[in-house]
């Protein structure tokens, strides 16, 4: 049977590669799915604990952290249209100052 | 053969992971990323999560990446150039940084006690991860989030629509083709408006511009008085 440390350590290999992401892209979208990628890192970490504990509170809040990110998906999606409507780019260095 | 299977989604998750980070292209980032998204749903499988699972793939790679690759369709994203690094000398202390927080989290792990404490028994076959125990819990002792995540949906479609529309500062709803001058006063007898006219002289004057098509509404019915 799989130790649970295993899950955990995969959880935070995934998590430090979406860190390691959002520092090093420029591109606006990408760092948002290093985002996207962060959230499912800790996921799993809720669902593995979850399954090993025998409580379901932990899948739960998978449900609700997915919820949440699906609307900080349509957020910031919007905000990275109007940025580039600004900017006509979507580098993140373009966008460093908050006036036009 | 779990282990073996955990082996084989793991390495790919992170495979994944790290061609979704190398990718200068977002389009490639993006199917990459998928990548990760199915096989942590795969690894949900294996920890008896099923609900779950499905959701992960419905949600995450169905929903949010096509939104995500809708956008990037939409507009147009150009490949990264490759830019010199700056801050050079910040290169090796965070190498140095990144091996000591290694070695922590190693002798975290190594610590005597620790084990016991990480390594329990394992899933259980139990019914924790199927969908009528979350529905259970999610409808009864955790309705309150539930209820305010639906809020927080109805919050996110409203600021969604308010930052991608087209004008910064939302106008009045009007049609483009709506003429904002005031009618010419028509050379006909019967429709201009004398002194001494009632309230039922301007109904008629409006009723009259809408049958011309001049106004455009029922309630536009004000126009005819100007």
């Amino acid at each position: 049977m799989i130790p649970l440390s295993w899950y955990l350590a995969l959880s935070a290999v995934l998590f430090t590669i979406g860190v390691v992401g959002v520092i090093i892209k420029r591109n606006a979208i990408a760092m948002f799915m290093c985002i996207e990628l962060m959230l499912n890192a800790v996921n799993l970490t809720f669902v593995a604990f979850s399954s090993y504990f025998g409580d379901v509170t932990g899948q739960l809040f998978v449900f609700i952290v997915m919820t949440v990110a699906a609307a900080e998906a349509a957020v910031g999606l919007g905000i990275i249209i109007a940025i580039f409507r600004n900017r006509e780019s979507l580098d993140v260095d373009d966008a460093s100052v908050l006036k036009l | 053969m779990s282990t073996l299977l955990f082996i084989l989604f793991g390495a790919l998750a992170i495979g994944c992971a790290v061609a979704m980070v190398a990718h200068r292209n977002p389009l490639y980032s993006a199917i990459s990323l998928i990548g990760v998204f199915v096989s942590l749903a795969c690894l949900y499988m294996m920890l008896q999560a099923p609900f779950i699972a499905a959701v992960q793939v419905i949600v995450y790679a169905g929903a949010i990446m096509v939104l995500v690759v809708f956008v990037i369709m939409l507009l147009n994203v150009e490949e990264e150039v490759r830019r010199p690094a700056r801050l050079h000398y910040l290169i090796p202390v965070g190498v140095i940084l990144a091996a000591i927080l290694t070695a922590e989290a190693a002798f975290i792990l190594k610590l005597p006690g620790a084990s016991s404490r990480a390594d329990v028994v394992g899933p259980q076959a139990s019914d924790v991860g199927l969908t009528a125990s979350i529905g259970a819990g999610l409808f009864t002792e955790y309705l309150l989030p539930f209820e305010v995540t639906s809020v927080l949906i109805l919050m996110a479609l409203v600021g969604a629509i308010t930052l991608a529309r087209r004008t910064a500062t939302p106008r009045l709803a009007a049609s483009p083709d709506f003429d904002i001058e005031p009618p010419a006063p028509s050379s006909e007898s019967g429709s201009v408006i004398q002194p001494g006219d009632t309230e039922a002289t301007g109904q008629a004057y409006a009723q009259l511009q809408i049958e011309r098509g001049e106004a455009a509404a029922p309630d536009a019915g004000k126009e005819g008085e100007s």
